[in-house]
């Protein structure tokens, strides 16, 4: 199962400026599946990503704003986007000058292959 | 024994106990050691519950040791036991005095993971302090009890320890 998701991540890593892409269980918030560099800490990203996620889709519920699909941070050294499939998310982290878009693109595509 | 030492020894759990509950967003939080003394709680709210869940994590400790054991798994890292809603964690750590057991019981503000992370920096901190750096004692069946009312008198107020 893990090497499914593994192969899936695939696509992502392949993308320049991408440091880490994990598979993440959305309510435990631990990693499924990861394809990181060595400096990034696995299950402290999927942990707090989950989290941000959940906090996210809970203010987007506040508001009346429907589902949160993708949620992107932007910080000085790099882009966290987490996107969201069935009970799984899609975690990316990307260098500052990565291209973002396609990075995006990647990701939603590789969540709704998981849905 | 720890009676003698156990009150600077609870005031150095304060910080680092309200900094875990704090960002791990965990509802309940209890500190005990491989004999069942209580070291520090977070959310309990009575004696009855805290030494109850004191006795039950050190059974659980030892069981799940014994089952590692048996099965050829080294060391456990932890337990966690899912509810509908509410979430158990039950992990030990070592420090270089003893060996502690970390309860924490969370709903749906936090997760394993978050839990998971955030104990890892909890067992760091509390393995450094000065507190933790000599090995007391072994546990004799006679001060296994004594050990269990020094804790339980150190971390709850007094007024619950009337109520029995």
């Amino acid at each position: 199962m893990s090497d499914s998701f593994e192969r899936t991540l695939e696509g992502l890593t392949r993308v320049a400026g991408v440091r880490a892409a994990l598979v993440v269980d959305a309510d435990a918030g631990v990693p499924v599946a990861a394809e990181v560099a060595a400096d990034v800490a696995a299950p402290a990203l999927a942990a707090l990503s989950a989290s941000a996620f959940r906090r996210s889709r809970r203010a987007a519920e506040s508001a009346s704003f429907g589902a949160v699909e993708t949620l992107q941070l932007e910080a000085e050294s790099g882009h966290v986007i987490v996107a969201a499939a069935a009970d799984v998310l899609v975690v990316v982290v990307a260098e500052p000058d990565a291209q973002l878009g396609r990075i995006r693109l990647e990701a939603r595509r590789t969540a709704d292959g998981l849905r | 024994m720890r009676r003698g030492d156990l009150g600077p020894l609870v005031a150095a759990l304060r910080g680092p106990v309200e900094t875990f509950v704090r960002e791990a967003k965990v509802r309940v939080a209890l500190l005990v050691n491989g004999s069942g003394q209580i070291l520090a709680q977070h959310g309990l709210t009575s004696s009855y519950e805290v030494a109850n869940v004191a006795s039950l994590a050190a059974a659980a400790h030892a069981s799940a040791r014994a089952l590692a054991g048996l099965t050829g798994a080294e060391r456990w890292t932890h337990l966690h036991h899912a509810g509908r809603t509410r979430q158990l964690f039950l992990a030990p750590f070592r420090t270089p005095a003893e060996e502690l057991i970390l309860v924490a019981i969370f709903d749906e503000d936090s997760s394993l993971g978050l839990v998971g992370v955030f104990f890892e920096q909890f067992a760091r901190t509390v393995a450094a302090l000065p507190e933790f750096s000599l090995r007391g004692p072994e546990v004799t069946a006679e001060s296994f009890e004594q050990e269990l009312e020094a804790g339980l008198r150190h971390v709850l107020p007094p007024e619950w320890l009337d109520e029995g």
